[in-house]
């Protein structure tokens, strides 16, 4: 549609055209005059005459706003006289404990509670991780409306920023099996933890999956933006310390004032082993020598390390040079 | 028929009268017949066919016009393409009620207060003796039951505020601009929206000849004349100013003529001043601003590559 163009103005214009050259001594009687010229005009949509248009009413919308039907329900007041449908007993029927007071929900009716006769069982472990979980068929729905790109690498970036989970973020994200039967693009995908069959149907696909060890503090930064992703631990060691704090000050710098972070590696026992695990694809399984289990304490029977074949040694010195 | 000649007379007297005015242009009257059209840009509603064969592919309306006015001359400078999210979204009634009511509550001072028995201050001696008077019993002169006793459930200081989920509240920003752009009422400026005041005057009033009384009296005369000559005055219901920061010419004059409409700063305004008078002028800058900081419903949290999560702020059509 072609822009509108005005309405002709009346007295307006003619009021708002300033003059070329600032008089020297402006002549007052002659701007009030001007203004008193056009208010003696016949100003043209004054009232009623045959070609105005009728009326102009500006009634405001504020008067016919409302919320939707039934978006609101009326209270219900209680033992408020019989009309009300709540009156005489205010719905809490005659006599008794009920009416008069409360009955404890678990109160089964003067029988030794369940909870008496058995006592309490189990805990629950407030400090576990709690995972995002993730599966299969919904993963390769993903794939396939173009929400995720499979031809790079699938980090819990993009897991998170694509809506696949991350509402809220928790504590990682575990890869599950759930229509695996379907799951056939090859992919290569970084996640805190994966069921055995999650791993078998990944690469059976063709893909490759690796586990990494993530905090939900680093899971926000990663989603953030604020830390580069990595699959290579951190190395132990003082030998390292200098080189890796310089990069990361050297980071620092170039990013300008932001803050730089580093995704954590794991400190418990736990954690340790499930990533030193191949069978879990754990991104520190390629620390294991041959033959070594991923568990930090079992050791296997018969083998002796140097440390016990030293202690060995030094005993057998304390018994020869016993005397007595 | 006699009704008719009266018409003719009357018109034909009108245009004597214009004509005998100096450096008046073709008057405007004669498009009033049966419709009113304003300056606004607006989109005139197609009759729409329920029914639809399937080879003809259905195109929703992704953009609307906006004309850029100069004020107040109401000259065309510019048109721009505002996305329908923006300025052409269905009204919602219920949307605008939650956010009016929303910022009703969140206005409330809540500062109501009263004195209880236990505030209210004296000694609490018993007023006179529990028996013997032939009197009812009697205690404290802080009873709720005397005369300058406290009060038994009187108001105390609250907050009235409630809560509106922040993606109604901006989709009700954009629905009531919407609505006033359905109707014509929405009308955009150039930058720098203010009132031109003669220079004449501009001029005495720094020189400080005129005083208070004579500089308020000529702006809300000029005001008046202004807006009635752009039928945006009184009768037409107010003009609500909207700009981005104080401009001193237009606040000034719309406080001493304020029955003509009123002047708003782009944070002082919300939902209900949108709704209130008879149309909105607002300044390009001011509007991109207003849409921009109320579109947090529009964002989308899955991000699918190759398609817009956001619609565009105004592009330029014409410059």
């Amino acid at each position: 549609m072609p822009p509108r163009l005005p309405i002709p103005l009346t007295q307006a214009a003619r009021c708002c055209a300033a003059p070329a050259s600032r008089p020297q001594a402006p002549s007052l009687v002659s701007l009030f005059a001007a203004l008193s010229l056009q208010s003696r005009t016949p100003t043209p949509p004054t009232t009623a005459t045959v070609t105005t248009p009728t009326q102009i009413r500006s009634a405001s919308i504020l008067a016919n706003l409302s919320d939707n039907k039934g978006a609101y329900n009326k209270r219900i007041r209680k033992g408020r006289g019989p009309s009300s449908g709540y009156g005489k007993t205010a719905g809490r029927g005659h006599k008794g404990q009920k009416q008069h007071g409360k009955v404890k929900p678990w109160f089964q009716g003067g029988q030794t509670p369940l909870i008496v006769s058995h006592g309490r069982h189990g805990f629950i472990n407030f400090r576990a991780p709690k995972m995002m979980e993730v599966n299969l068929e919904k993963l390769q729905k993903w794939i396939d409306t173009g929400r995720i790109d499979p031809k790079k690498q699938i980090t819990p970036r993009e897991l998170i920023r694509s809506n696949l989970v991350g509402n809220p973020i928790l504590d990682g994200i575990k890869l599950l099996a759930g229509g695996k039967e379907t799951f056939r693009t090859p992919i290569n995908i970084v996640v805190s933890r994966a069921s055995a069959a999650a791993i078998e149907a990944v690469e059976r696909a063709g893909g490759k999956i690796l586990t990494r060890y993530y905090t939900r503090d680093a899971l926000k930064r990663l989603v953030r933006g604020e830390v580069v992703h990595t699959t290579t631990p951190l190395p132990v060691g003082p030998e390292h310390v200098n080189r890796v704090l310089g990069r990361m000050r050297h980071e620092a710098r170039v990013s300008g004032g932001k803050k730089v972070y580093r995704l954590p590696d794991p400190t418990s026992r736990e954690d340790i082993e499930y990533y030193r695990d191949p069978a879990h694809r754990g991104y520190l399984s390629h620390t294991l020598k041959p033959g070594e289990s991923p568990s930090l304490f079992f050791k296997v029977p018969g083998a002796e390390t140097a440390e016990v074949k030293a202690v060995e040694k030094e005993r057998a010195e304390e018994q020869a040079a016993r005397l007595f | 028929m006699a009704g008719k000649g009266v018409k003719c007379l009357s018109e034909a007297l009108r245009g004597l009268s214009l004509g005998a005015q100096p450096c008046r242009t073709t008057p405007a009257r004669q498009a009033a017949m049966g419709c009113i059209r304003s300056m606004a840009t607006a989109v005139e509603g197609k009759p729409s066919n329920i029914t639809r064969s399937v080879d003809e592919v259905y195109t929703p309306l992704t953009t609307v016009p906006v004309t850029i006015h100069s004020f107040p001359t109401l000259e065309p400078r510019s048109l721009e393409a505002w996305s329908t999210k923006h300025l052409y979204l269905p009204l919602r009634r219920d949307i605008l009620h939650l956010a009016v009511v929303y910022e009703g509550d969140k206005t409330r001072q809540g500062t109501a207060s009263s004195k209880t028995r236990w505030e209210v201050a004296g000694s609490h001696r018993k007023m006179r003796p529990q028996k013997g008077l032939g009197h009812a019993r009697l205690g404290t002169r802080q009873s709720p039951l005397m005369r300058h006793g406290g009060k038994t459930f009187g108001p105390k200081p609250r907050d009235f505020s409630t809560k509106l989920n922040r993606k109604v509240y901006d989709l009700a920003w954009r629905t009531a601009l919407s609505y006033r752009y359905r109707r014509g009422e929405l009308i955009v400026t150039e930058d720098g929206l203010d009132l031109p005041l003669p220079d004449e005057f501009l001029y005495a009033a720094s020189k400080g000849v005129l005083g208070r009384e004579v500089e308020d009296g000529f702006v809300s005369k000029y005001l008046a004349e202004l807006l009635a000559g752009l039928q945006w005055g009184r009768e037409y219901g107010r003009t609500t100013f909207i700009t981005g920061d104080r401009r001193p010419n237009l606040f000034t004059g719309m406080e001493v003529g304020g029955e003509n409409g009123r002047a708003l700063e782009l944070d002082e305004v919300d939902v209900k001043d949108l709704l209130e008078t008879g149309r909105i002028v607002i300044e390009r800058s001011a509007l991109r601003e207003m849409i921009k900081t109320h579109s947090s419903d529009l964002v989308q949290r899955v991000q699918v590559p190759g398609l817009r999560t956001k619609p565009q702020l105004g592009t330029a059509i014409v410059q």
